[in-house]
């Protein structure tokens, strides 16, 4: 009788016997880092360190204009094509008829919409200056001086927004826990255990990876460096 | 409101860069760093003078309040300026003179009884603590010995010794800012 041989993904030990890869490591590494730069960015802002908010900022513009290209070629959770689902799958999920890997449909909704809010966000502060004049976004300069005022009230408003998101993405995985299902283990370690028949996650390439990073920084120091079209920014 | 406070401020920042001192800047620059000790007891009011009467106060914060909004106003137009590709030298030299004579008439804005205990204000109450005066002189008094030194700086062609000094400035309004200064929202 031939020995059984695990294929695909399937436990190879038996301490892990129960858990498979769902989330890879650059989008635990993004969701980790955007919540410690969100943080940080509120903490140095009220703390006289906008110059660190800026930078902070200019992180938080990496990690969104890497998980972008992520959402493209990374792991099959990680894009967006097995995610972004129309509102139809959202009700049938909502009435149990769903199952898969990854963000549930609803989950997904939750994510682009916290995705598109700090894009608004991140893109705000960088055409702000703040009320004395002292500090300036590295594209303050593109805009005119009452528009990088204006922006950087919306900005300060805007984050109540982004909160009032992040209380829901916490609420959310509240309830979930109170239901029997442990989401935030899965984000730490990358594994959790599925329903039998479920297709496990694909990952991607780490090249891939590594190439989406180059994109982002480069991007992000293209704008802070001050390449045209965007002009001469100093840092302050 | 908003509208009427940036025509004011434009007006006041059109003013004072009109009548803002063109030449001999080094020597002007010499004369306010010999006076400012003089200027920083005025500015605390440390000479002991009877409280300000309320009206009397209230014209104080009300030209604190235009100053420094001018202040900051200017401060906006020379970081355009200055990280632009090619600066308006008359727009930064403007500026810049605008800038050095409210340095020169702040020596006048912190009297005691201007606190948030009189009227709405971002200056902080510990400005007048015993122990905070000589600190916060001392930090008005820097503000004022880097304004005419940048007002020089900007009378020349050499655009990183302007930028470099323009730093200085920007970092003594952030010292005085950062311990003194509540986070204001218009």
């Amino acid at each position: 009788m031939p020995r059984q041989v695990p294929h695909g993904h399937a436990p190879l030990r038996p301490g892990d016997g129960l858990t498979q890869p769902v989330w890879d490591a650059p989008v635990r590494l993004v969701h980790w880092l955007l919540a410690g730069l969100i943080a940080f960015s509120w903490w140095s802002v009220h703390h006289h360190h906008t110059d660190w908010h800026i930078w902070s900022g200019c992180a938080i513009l990496t990690l969104l204009i890497f998980r972008l290209l992520w959402g493209f070629v990374g792991s099959s959770t990680a894009r967006f094509s097995t995610f972004v689902r129309g509102p139809k799958t959202v009700f049938a999920y909502l009435r149990g008829g769903w199952s898969g890997v990854g963000h549930t449909p609803l989950g997904a909704l939750s994510i682009i919409v916290i995705f598109l809010a700090l894009f608004v966000q991140v893109g705000l502060g960088l055409i702000s200056e703040d009320e004395d004049g002292i500090y300036t976004g590295p594209l303050s300069g593109l805009v005119s001086i009452n528009t990088s005022d204006t922006a950087r009230d919306v900005h300060e408003l805007w984050f109540n927004v982004v909160l009032g998101l992040i209380v829901l993405h916490v609420a959310a995985i509240v309830f979930y826990r109170v239901r029997g299902r442990k989401l935030t283990m899965p984000m730490i370690t990358g594994r959790a255990a599925l329903d039998p028949g479920t297709q496990p996650m694909r990952p991607g390439k780490w090249w891939a990876a590594l190439i989406c990073l180059a994109v982002a920084i480069g991007i992000v120091r293209w704008i802070v460096a001050g390449a045209p079209p965007f002009g001469h920014w100093t840092p302050s | 409101m908003r509208a009427a406070s940036f025509t004011f401020a434009a007006c006041a920042a059109l003013l004072c860069g009109c009548g803002g001192p063109q030449t001999s800047q080094a020597n002007n620059a010499q004369a306010n760093i010999s006076n400012d000790s003089r200027d920083v007891n005025q500015a605390t009011g440390s000479n002991m003078e009877a409280r300000l009467s309320l009206g009397d106060a209230a014209k104080v914060m009300h030209a604190r309040h235009e100053g420094m909004e001018t202040i900051g106003k200017n401060f906006k137009v020379l970081n355009r300026e200055l990280n632009g590709s090619s600066p308006d030298l008359a727009a930064v030299r403007a500026s810049a003179a605008t800038i050095n004579q409210l340095a020169h008439n702040a020596s006048s804005w912190f009297p005691e009884g201007t606190g948030p205990d009189v009227g709405k204000t971002g200056a902080k109450p510990d400005i007048w603590l015993p122990q905070n005066k000589a600190d916060f002189a001392t930090k008005l008094h820097n503000f004022q010995v880097a304004a005419p030194r940048f007002n020089a700086a900007v009378s020349g062609n050499d655009l990183n010794a302007t930028k470099a000094s323009f730093a200085e400035l920007a970092g003594t309004c952030k010292a005085c800012h950062d311990k003194y200064r509540t986070d204001m929202h218009h």
